[in-house]
């Protein structure tokens, strides 16, 4: 439990003139779940797909799963099957099944069968819950189970680590709770997390660490009971007044 | 008014032939267009300026030309670039697929930019590669929202070829002329070859809405 | 069967250029020698004039067109998608030669006088080239009408006007703002379309163009010149529209409807 997954070192990045990180530290030991907040525009989207090679960065240094991102050997392709992503607008892709869409990857990129992998995606669509909507295309699923899924997706790489970015923002509030039940079950099952939320219930379940971020930088870091009850920066406390 | 319409019927056999002309024109502007359609959008979308620079030019530069001087002037140029004689036919055809890249070029584009980033992120995200990312995702999503502008741009580009007609090329529109010029049936000829693109032409926009209702309900588009 | 000819005053391209081809000569002082270059003005004069009257009969038809595709009125409904289905799906030029040749001969013992009225063919281009673009312009003020929302037109019918009160102060002002673009597009058009005036013999610029061809057999600087003409003319209308865009520009409100 105390392996290292993943470990940013002094990571800046510019877009152009505008710095979007500003020197990130951070260390997320294996089985731990990070909660990242702060305002719109903080950089931590950017954060996120800086440490799964998405988004390219200057300065500093990431390292997952003991392979650096910035080493040149690195094949960015095999480091992002150890990483899932869910994205806030689920990205399922539009003309393929649910099961099609859970089932790419591991053919194309494992080469797995086409029954293994059919086997795999039904034990994932039975994880998430909803093992009926197998051969439904996106367009005939609700937000949440297309989120779900989308999760399932990620999920069927075999991941070591998994992040999370805004995955609730864009359902319709009866639908969040499905969504989280399932990623604090994944966070029970000691799944490494990092997930950029505003669902504070989330946090308090699960979350061994919150970091706030404002600006490109990590402003402050701590438990939930830490951040909430004793934020020490100013803008910290501005943040939470504007959410709470 | 007395509508003869057995001068189209003793004409059918060459105006008919005409419009096999006709398709084979479209059928080579179509796939030249497209193809070349493909490569001009992809250099529109392109970071590098060396490529981006000089096809906007071309694209920006031949939507203000009309048609039918471009193909007056492929007509008149090949010849001297050549040293001999060209057959009015692939004058026509180059022009076509000259003028006809450019639009396509546009839909193509519109159709690479539509893929969001993140959609092409979480593909990635997956570890597939970048041709399987390619191949499995962006091609076939962008295959899907193009394919009713492609067509109606295929239905435009087979109306164009008619323009084929101001360098003396046999298709359909110019053999209606010629029997019009002796025959004098004004009406019935060109009610005739109306009806005829009408059709056509009608067949091919319910087809582009077809696809477009359907891919609109799959959320593809 | 004879070999085609265009008809027109002017040789069968084919067989004098073959003679040119071998050793062609470039001469780009045609352009302006006389009477060549007063052909290109005279022919830019009638391309611009062609386009200005066709474009006034095409949007206000056009917007006319348009708007009853959105009618309550069944009847109203059918007759604009019967008009728009006609006219968008025959070729221009098919329906140029249609009304120039084949609707004279609609009027029996008065034919010959209508087609001995001087300048037929230059009535004939603006008129038809109007009722062309006119279809273009009514899918345009369609999808426009489309893409602005429901509620919007709820929100103006719940203060108690009338619907042609709504559309007349509210959906059409802001409908024709938003189809800038593609009316941008629609009017550059029309002006590339007046080359096709060219087969009925209206002495616009490509008229000239093959004219100059004809007589000279320079017909490659000709239509060079031509390509720069048209380029020149499509600027103008760009920065034109841009200009009619500024004046009527509503903050915050971008191209996208709804």
């Amino acid at each position: 439990m105390n392996e290292v997954m993943i470990d940013i070192r002094n990571l800046s990045k510019w877009f152009g003139d505008f710095k979007v990180l500003s020197n990130v530290n951070e260390t997320v030991k294996k089985g731990q779940t990070i909660v990242l907040c702060g305002p719109s525009g903080s950089g931590k989207s950017t954060l996120l797909r800086c440490v799964n090679g998405l988004e390219p960065f200057q300065e500093g240094e990431v390292v997952v799963d003991g392979t650096s991102l910035t080493d040149p050997q690195t094949n960015l392709n095999q480091l992002r099957q150890k990483i899932g992503m869910v994205f806030q607008r689920f990205e399922l892709y539009p003309h393929m099944t649910a099961k099609q869409n859970i089932t790419l990857a591991p053919r194309k990129v494992r080469n797995m069968s086409q029954k293994a992998a059919d086997n795999k995606a039904s034990e994932l669509l039975k994880r998430i819950g909803i093992p009926e909507k197998a051969d439904d295309y996106p367009a005939n699923l609700s937000g949440g189970q297309q989120q779900r899924v989308a999760i399932a997706r990620a999920l069927a790489m075999e991941p070591k680590a998994m992040l999370f970015d805004e995955p609730t923002s864009a359902l319709d509030p009866e639908m969040i709770k499905e969504v989280l039940d399932v990623m604090i079950a994944l966070a029970k099952e000691g799944m490494t997390m990092v997930c950029v939320t505003h669902e504070m219930g989330f946090a308090r379940e699960v979350a061994d660490e919150i970091i706030f971020m404002d600006e490109g930088e990590i402003v402050e870091r701590g438990t939930y009971e830490d951040f909430f009850k004793n934020p020490q920066s100013e803008r910290a406390k501005d943040f939470l007044e504007h959410i709470l | 008014m007395f509508f003869d319409y057995h001068v189209i019927i003793e004409n059918l056999p060459y105006l008919l032939q005409g419009l096999v002309v006709t398709f084979k024109l479209a059928g080579l502007a179509l796939a030249g267009g497209i193809f070349f359609g493909m490569l001009v959008g992809l250099g529109r979308i392109s970071q590098r300026n060396l490529i981006y620079y000089p096809v906007s030019a071309f694209v920006n530069f031949l939507r203000n030309i009309p048609l039918i001087i471009i193909i007056f002037w492929v007509y008149f140029i090949l010849p001297i670039m050549v040293g001999r004689n060209i057959d009015p036919f692939l004058a026509a055809a180059l022009a076509f697929i000259i003028f006809e890249s450019t639009y396509f070029g546009e839909i193509f584009r519109a159709g690479y930019q539509s893929i969001s980033k993140d959609m092409v992120g979480s593909a990635y995200a997956t570890g597939l590669t970048y041709w399987q990312v390619a191949r499995y995702v962006t091609i076939p999503i962008a295959f899907r929202r193009m394919l009713p502008s492609l067509i109606t741009q295929s239905i435009i580009t087979f109306q164009d070829t008619s323009l084929a007609f101001v360098i003396g090329l046999h298709e359909f529109v110019t053999r209606a002329n010629v029997v019009n010029n002796l025959e004098y049936r004004s009406i019935e000829i060109y009610s005739f070859v109306a009806v005829v693109f009408l059709i056509l032409c009608y067949i091919g926009s319910r087809i582009s809405l077809h696809f477009e209702t359907k891919y609109r309900k799959a959320n593809v588009l | 069967m004879k070999k085609f000819s265009p008809g027109f005053a002017g040789a069968e391209p084919n067989s004098k250029e073959a003679c040119m081809a071998f050793n062609y000569n470039f001469d780009w002082s045609i352009l302006w020698s006389d009477p060549y270059g007063m052909w290109i003005i005279q022919g830019i004069g009638y391309t611009l004039l062609i386009g200005a009257c066709a474009w006034v009969i095409a949007f206000l038809l056009g917007v006319l067109i348009g708007t009853m595709r959105v009618s309550n009125l069944r009847i109203l409904r059918f007759l604009a998608t019967l008009y728009t289905e006609v006219f968008r799906n025959i070729p221009f030029l098919v329906q140029l030669f249609f009304w120039y040749y084949a609707v004279p001969m609609l009027f029996g013992p008065l034919t010959p006088i209508i087609n001995k009225i001087s300048n037929l063919n230059l009535y004939v281009a603006i008129v038809g080239l109007g009722l062309y673009t006119a279809s273009r312009v009514a899918e345009h003020v369609r999808a426009g009408y489309a893409s602005i929302s429901r509620d919007q037109y709820q929100a103006a019918l719940s203060t108690g006007m009338s619907q042609v009160q709504m559309y007349r102060y509210i959906i059409i002002p802001y409908c024709l703002r938003l189809i800038i673009p593609p009316i941008t597009t629609e009017f550059l058009t029309i002006f590339k379309n007046t080359s096709i005036a060219m087969v009925i013999s209206v002495s616009e610029t490509t008229f000239m163009t093959y004219q100059i061809d004809a007589e000279t057999f320079h017909g490659f600087e000709a239509t060079t010149a031509a390509m720069v003409i048209y380029f020149f003319i499509g600027m103008s209308v760009v920065k034109l529209m841009d200009l009619v865009e500024a004046k009527f520009r509503i903050p915050g409100l971008s191209g996208r409807g709804g």
